[in-house]
């Protein structure tokens, strides 16, 4: 792909018998926002780790095309969140700051300077001289987020960088995260929060069971999935809906719906049958939603195993 | 090499600034005196007087026993405790004898005489100021018959050094008794049989000469464990500090960034450099102390700065060095494919028993630097620096030997490093259940 900044190749890594990666490839394009997407467990976070050179892939490739060109320029010019925030505990925030720059191979009164304005952009500046462990978790976070971005890097590699956040600070680094991408920095997102994804993301690639089931720009996979999805907001039992002709799936909640109706069907009809039993707050007839999608590739029969609150949300 | 550096300085930052750092700093030195010293004091003084009965038959030894000739007493102990004894002015090993002398002559039955004696040593309601720990009999006819014996009764069959002590006192007299029976001048018995003293001098391959030479075993100790306790702090800091990074994870960011070589090589010099800090501080402090001392050693006659030669100070280093870059490596592997401090110290314990062996043996090597033992225990992996730096200090071994020995624990720490920094990879990421020893051979071949 051209303008590719990462191309992963065929990548394989299993643990004992069991393949949590099994032959993924993609392509991060330079300034974009890539969302890697799947289920807890369907092998996002151990592609990245491959990525960032934690584990060593069984087989594939993964080529960096930023600039440099050895091993150490990719590592030093990748900023990586991991999913568990590490940080140590007994540093204090703009030492430790510092120190995951020097990692990086940067140091000196720029970087000094730019801490600074990372913990100010925060209002983080006060708790500078503070342990970290004496920081709320949200804050550790912050810091630990600046530390991942202090050392300017060209390539952005966040694991679910919002778990755990309240909803202030989601849109927090959201906005964020545009603002690098509209800087031209490079981000690849893994993330279940397929709500997130669809707002952030220009690429998707979708991964279920070590494998890439679905992967291309947001636009294009979205419109490759009909127009026929209705989405509903109504008062009442909406269970019933999945059983109406035409429907061919629901996803249905406490108070909204989303169906994908068969071929030719009238949504107009859905609606009437709807409104004879519940009162509809919203009629939409909308491209599928990113949730929808997932759901639709993942197959229906997982939605049994899994959690509510981790493929809804 | 910046990464390196940016682990060995936080490493060195974070680990000075602590409160313990600096408490062990301050404390250490006084502590180790006191755990060396204080089981020599305890030798000293804590045993206390034992009280031996001589029931003797022959009624002729009291003088022999009672005031004996000074020398005589002391013969027959171990050399370099003997001669430490006789600087302290009192006894190593075993307390002064206090003998009662009981004169039996002329007692029909010897038996029932000793009885009231045995109960005295057995009875637990005898007061502790009649308490008796042994009771030696003669024989009446000791100085005729030749196939008569003494007999030592004790309550403990290891205290053997009080009996060695009054039986030696009670032969002296025997041997007095018989000489004068053959028609010799007594004033010339004593003289005659008077003991002439050893002074122990080391000689070394330079021609040099060093005396006192029990010293040595002393600063041999002072110095091995200089050598070992650091190893024991911060070996046990590291296994934590690799845990910590795990189990808080801030190892993926660590792996992400530099070659587990970086990252491990960082921390362990680092953490030296920790350990040489303290030494340096310790050394300084000693110093100080040492003016103190070494006024006091000269007072007794010995010039301490005989053993503090450059060239001990430079073993002392290139030694600590090695000594302590062999057993972190060990250390850190536990910490790599463990995953709670708990776990990591019961998997490092019996690893670390084995790996004190020149510790235990400690007094065997120094007592016999040039034994099988000590020089085969000086040429092994692992064993290596801590026993030659031993022998280095109490004798003069080979410069052959010391420079094996120093390949040896070279080679030994690169195989142990390029070890870790393979299992690191994947034991640092692991979690769950401890991997099994085939797993990590298949760790180090996979990684």
């Amino acid at each position: 792909m051209p303008n590719s900044v990462l191309s992963v190749q065929n990548i394989v890594k299993a643990f004992g018998s069991v393949r949590a990666v099994d032959g993924v490839s993609f392509d991060v394009r330079r300034g974009t926002i890539t969302g890697l997407l799947g289920r807890n467990g369907a092998g996002k976070t151990t592609s990245i780790r491959m990525i960032t050179g934690i584990f060593l892939p069984d087989a594939g490739r993964i080529e960096w095309r930023g600039s440099g060109s050895d091993n150490n320029a990719f590592r030093d010019r990748v900023g990586y969140l991991p999913e568990e925030r590490g940080m140590y505990k007994q540093m204090k925030v703009l030492e430790h700051l510092l120190f995951l720059a020097e990692i990086k191979g940067r140091t000196g009164p720029d970087v000094r300077r730019k801490a600074g304005q990372w913990l100010e952009r925060f209002e983080l500046w006060d708790k500078r001289d503070s342990k970290v462990e004496e920081l709320s978790k949200g804050n550790q976070q912050k810091v630990q987020l600046a530390g991942t971005l202090l050392h300017d890097p060209e390539l952005i590699i966040l694991d679910e960088p919002q778990s755990g956040l309240d909803p202030v600070n989601m849109v927090v680094v959201r906005n964020l995260l545009r603002e690098l991408r509209d800087e031209g920095r490079t981000i690849l997102l893994s993330t279940h929060m397929m709500g997130e994804a669809e707002r952030l993301a220009d690429d998707i690639v979708l991964v279920h069971q070590g494998k890439v089931v679905l992967s291309g720009s947001l636009d294009e996979v979205r419109g490759s999935f009909g127009k026929n999805t209705l989405q509903l907001e109504f008062e009442g039992d909406g269970s019933f809906l999945t059983a109406l002709p035409n429907v061919v799936k629901a996803n249905v909640q406490d108070r909204s719906a989303e169906l994908s109706l068969s071929e030719g069907a009238d949504p107009q009809a859905i609606l009437q049958a709807a409104a004879a039993r519940l009162r509809i707050r919203r009629f939409e007839v909308a491209t599928p939603s990113l949730e929808e999608i997932f759901i639709d590739k993942v197959g229906s029969d997982s939605l049994q195993s899994v959690q509510p609150a981790e493929v809804m949300r | 090499m910046n990464k390196f550096l940016a682990v060995f300085k936080r490493e060195y930052i974070q680990a000075v600034r602590r409160r313990i750092f600096i408490i062990m700093t301050l404390l250490g030195p006084f502590l180790m005196a006191g755990l060396m010293f204080l089981p020599t004091i305890m030798m000293v003084k804590g045993v206390g007087e034992k009280k031996v009965a001589v029931v003797d038959a022959t009624g002729e030894l009291r003088d022999a026993v009672m005031n004996p000739t000074p020398q005589r007493s002391e013969r027959n102990v171990p050399s370099q405790v003997g001669a430490l004894q006789k600087k302290r002015g009192s006894s190593i090993g075993s307390g002064p004898v206090q003998i009662e002398y009981v004169d039996a002559r002329g007692a029909k039955d010897l038996k029932t005489v000793e009885q009231t004696y045995f109960n005295r040593m057995t009875d637990t309601s005898t007061p502790k100021a009649k308490k008796l720990d042994g009771i030696l009999t003669v024989p009446a006819d000791s100085f005729d018959n030749d196939k008569a014996r003494l007999t030592y009764y004790s309550r403990s069959s290891t205290d053997l050094i009080a009996q060695e002590r009054v039986a030696r006192l009670v032969n002296h007299g025997i041997e007095r008794r018989r000489l004068i029976s053959h028609g010799i001048d007594p004033e010339a018995i004593d003289r005659l049989m008077k003991d002439v003293q050893v002074d122990g001098v080391q000689l070394s391959a330079s021609g040099e000469q060093k005396k006192g030479g029990e010293l040595n075993f002393l600063i041999g100790f002072v110095f091995a464990a200089l050598l070992v306790i650091p190893v024991f702090i911060y070996g046990t800091d590291i296994m934590r500090g690799i845990i910590q990074e795990k189990t808080e994870r801030i190892v993926e960011i660590l792996v992400s960034s530099m070659t587990p070589m970086q990252l491990l090589s960082g921390k362990i010099l680092g953490l030296a450099a920790v350990g040489l800090t303290q030494l340096a501080v310790w050394v300084i402090m000693a110093s100080a102390l040492g003016a103190y001392g070494g006024g006091m050693a000269a007072a007794a006659g010995i010039n301490i700065m005989q053993f503090f030669h450059a060239s001990i100070l430079v073993y002392f280093l290139v030694f600590f060095v090695l000594a302590y870059m062999t057993y972190v490596t060990v250390y850190a592997i536990g910490g790599s494919v463990c995953n709670s401090d708990k776990e990591a110290q019961q998997l490092i314990a019996p690893i670390m028993m084995v790996m004190m062996m020149p510790w235990i043996l400690g007094g065997a090597i120094i007592m016999n630097p040039d034994s099988t033992l000590a020089v085969s225990l000086s040429l092994s992996p692992f064993f290596a620096p801590i026993t030659m730096f031993m022998r280095i200090i109490v004798a003069d071994p080979p410069i052959s030997q010391i420079a094996t020995s120093i390949v040896v624990s070279i080679v030994t720490i690169a195989v142990m490093l390029w070890i870790t920094a393979k299992i690191f990879r994947i034991g640092i990421l692991s979690y769950g259940k401890r991997p099994t020893i085939p797993e990590l051979w298949r760790w180090m071949k996979l990684a």
